[in-house]
């Protein structure tokens, strides 16, 4: 699978190059290479991830490898909704580098022993459900995050008025304000429908729902600040920078839920 | 053929200089009529613009010294100008530099303010006035063909067009910053300025679909109204009018802040924080700066426009260091197009394989006629290449016809019979 995936960050790689030359040159042939390149390896690692899930015959979710290897894949998918959606290639250029350094760090790390071992849970068909859609949140609020700095970046430069280089590669605000705002819907919607059928797995494993587990807390804070920023957006109070701060702040208590928990212990051990 | 440019442009003359050698469309077809001989001078055109009077020539090979006289003493005698008035303001090029000078013109890269749209129309005007006049040709044809195709290029390639240059359109530009799409916006003038007005036409160009308009005189407005469509709306009570606006484009003569930090304040429960952007076109200013500083209102001063028409203007030169590269890639095509085109080493080439297979041919037979004398040997020789050279006559004559007619074709299969390559 090492092999497999080798090619997938050398996809990516390229993708991550062409597009942020791209993002600096204002090309379109960069553009159609770093795509093709983009989903050619988005192929790849697809076939990766399956080909992980049927021989070691466990969701590929466990290890920190998996985990690292399968958030890239989700963020790949995350961009490439946002590019279909509203043509936002600047996010590429944000996001495909980071892509590059998870895969990169993914073929890395060594593979942990077996996985029942490992976390001393059995999984059941709701673990793949629960943390895909966990992963594919968390994809959905770094996009916040990056349409957020892009927002901030782009304001600052309109009040301050000094019109810079990224002043004429970033999208309009109104453009970055809506994908933040869809994908902080997109990104609750799943995260609440993964911490529900994570305690529904909990409940069915030893009849608790909550585990007072740091990752637990944190997600809810998570849950909290996003349903917060959503329902301030909805009602427009908070439009614009504010929201955009608030679209940053989130995504670090995101890195909390995802790596704190991690370092702080409990019993959510994996990824 | 060598092709060859003399003229001045904004850089090399001043404008008392240009208005002077500048040609009306009459007196280009007639001045080429006139200039191109057939000759020393084959083929000509004249772009005349207000930037630039160029004369573009093809000219006979190794009489380019005679032509280039002929050109200067041409734009003398047709423009009635002494010559010591103009001639250290000409400039001229030749070949290479000829065809990268006109590529850089119509790719807008010698423009006053570059990527200007209008010099490719003015370069096809000239071209049409050239056939007009039927001194364009064979290399003309060819040249500016494919001047057209480089300032394609460049328009497609590089955004050296893509940012707007001037006041007045900077409300469209920031406004798509700021929404993306101008569709469906309410733009609201505040006093009557001739720039604002300007602006606020380039809005609803645009896209922008409502227009209010509020005057301290109401006939002023009322006026505009009927020019452009949209509302009047009352000058003493803007306060409403203002929350629906997503530009406001100020302009009035009032010497204080007409649309006050209070007046926004008021409008803002109602505009539920959508952003809203301010350009205030006014000296002394009439929008308070104050507002600027508002959370999702954006407030443009004349300063701050000049500013973001600055910075177009580097984003522009930026672009056109790649439209130069562009530019020389295509000069080098262009130079290896036209060598292709060029017979003359291509017939040599035909008869000198025809003449050589004659001779390896006896070369290889001559043991066989035992011993000949000197006069013999070359008798035979001279048959032999003589009756190669009749052979070969009627091809020759057919590529000099084919190339003539710019047939490259025939050319190209001429050549592939006998296998000539270059």
């Amino acid at each position: 699978m090492r092999s497999l995936l080798l090619a997938v960050l050398a996809a990516y790689i390229v993708a991550a190059i062409h597009s942020v030359l791209a993002f600096m040159n204002k090309r379109r042939s960069l553009q159609r290479t770093a795509d093709l390149s983009l989903a050619g390896g988005f192929v790849l690692h697809t076939a990766a991830l399956i080909a992980d899930w049927v021989v070691d015959g466990h969701y590929p979710l466990f290890f920190l490898r998996e985990t690292l290897s399968f958030l890239a894949w989700t963020l790949v998918a995350a961009y490439g909704l946002v590019l279909y959606r509203y043509r936002a290639r600047a996010l590429g250029s944000f996001t495909l580098p980071l892509v590059c350094l998870l895969t990169f760090v993914a073929i890395l790390v060594r593979s942990g022993s077996d996985p029942t071992t490992a976390t001393g849970l059995s999984p059941t068909w709701l673990f793949p459900i629960h943390t895909t859609l966990l992963f594919f949140a968390y994809a959905a609020f770094f996009v916040v995050f990056v349409a957020s700095v892009m927002y901030l970046l782009q304001e600052r430069e309109l009040k301050l008025k000094t019109f810079g280089a990224v002043f004429h590669r970033l999208p309009s605000l109104t453009t970055v304000n809506e994908i933040a705002t869809t994908s902080a819907v997109t990104g609750l919607t799943l995260l609440t429908v993964g911490i529900a059928t994570g305690m529904l797995w909990s409940s069915a494993r030893d009849g608790r729902l909550w585990h007072n587990d740091p990752k637990e807390i944190f997600a809810a804070l998570t849950w909290f600040l996003y349903f917060l920023l959503i329902v301030y957006r909805s009602t427009a109070r908070w439009r614009g920078r504010r929201a955009a701060w608030m679209g940053v702040a989130g995504f670090a208590l995101v890195l909390c839920t995802f790596f704190g928990a991690r370092l702080m212990g409990g019993y959510h051990v994996f990824g | 053929m060598s092709i060859v440019l003399i003229g001045v442009n904004h850089k090399s003359a001043p404008v008392e200089v240009r208005e002077l050698l500048a040609f009306s469309d009459e007196a280009c077809t007639q001045g080429l009529r006139t200039l191109i001989d057939g000759e020393v001078l084959r083929e000509g055109l004249i772009v005349s613009t207000c930037n630039r009077v160029e004369v573009v020539t093809a000219m006979a090979e190794g009489q380019s010294t005679e032509g280039m006289a002929r050109v200067t003493s041409f734009l003398s005698d047709s423009r009635k100008l002494p010559l010591k008035l103009f001639d250290r303001h000409l400039y001229n090029h030749t070949d290479a530099d000829a065809v990268t000078h006109l590529f850089r013109v119509a790719s807008s890269l010698d423009s006053m303010v570059v990527g200007e749209p209008q010099v490719l129309g003015q370069v096809r005007r000239a071209y049409s006035l050239a056939i007009e006049a039927g001194t364009a040709g064979r290399v003309l044809n060819r040249l500016i063909h494919h001047t057209f195709r480089v300032a394609k290029r460049v328009r497609s390639e590089t955004g050296i067009a893509a940012n707007a240059v001037s006041l007045s359109y900077m409300a469209v530009e920031l406004g798509k910053k700021i929404f993306d799409s101008l569709a469906g916006r309410t733009v609201m003038l505040v006093g009557a300025g001739e720039m604002a007005e300007l602006s606020a036409r380039h809005l609803v160009n645009g896209g922008a679909s409502r227009l209010l308009i509020a005057n301290r005189n109401e006939d002023a407005a009322r006026r505009l109204v009927q020019e452009f469509g949209g509302e009047v709306v009352d000058f003493n009570h803007m306060a409403p009018h203002l929350a629906q606006a997503d530009f406001v484009i100020c302009s009035t003569s009032a010497d204080e802040y007409i649309v006050t930090e209070a007046l926004v304040r008021e409008s803002l429960a109602q505009r539920r924080n959508r952003p809203a952007c301010f350009i205030d076109m006014s000296v002394p200013r009439n929008v308070d700066p104050a507002i600027g500083k508002m959370p999702n209102m954006f407030l443009f001063d004349v300063d701050d426009l000049e500013a973001v028409v600055a910075s177009n203007i580097r984003e522009r030169e930026r672009e056109a260091e790649r439209a130069e590269l562009i530019v020389q890639s295509e000069v080098m095509q262009f130079q290896q197009s036209l060598r292709a085109m060029d017979i003359g080493p291509a017939m040599g080439a035909l008869r000198h394989k025809l003449q050589d297979i004659a001779r390896t041919e006896l070369d290889r037979q001559r043991g066989r006629l035992g011993k000949l004398t000197p006069e013999q040997e070359a008798a035979i020789e001279a048959l032999l290449i003589s009756t190669v050279n009749k052979i070969s006559h009627p091809v020759l004559t057919q590529m000099r016809r084919s190339f003539e007619a710019s047939d490259a074709e025939t050319l190209q299969s001429l050549r592939d019979v006998f296998g000539i390559d270059e």
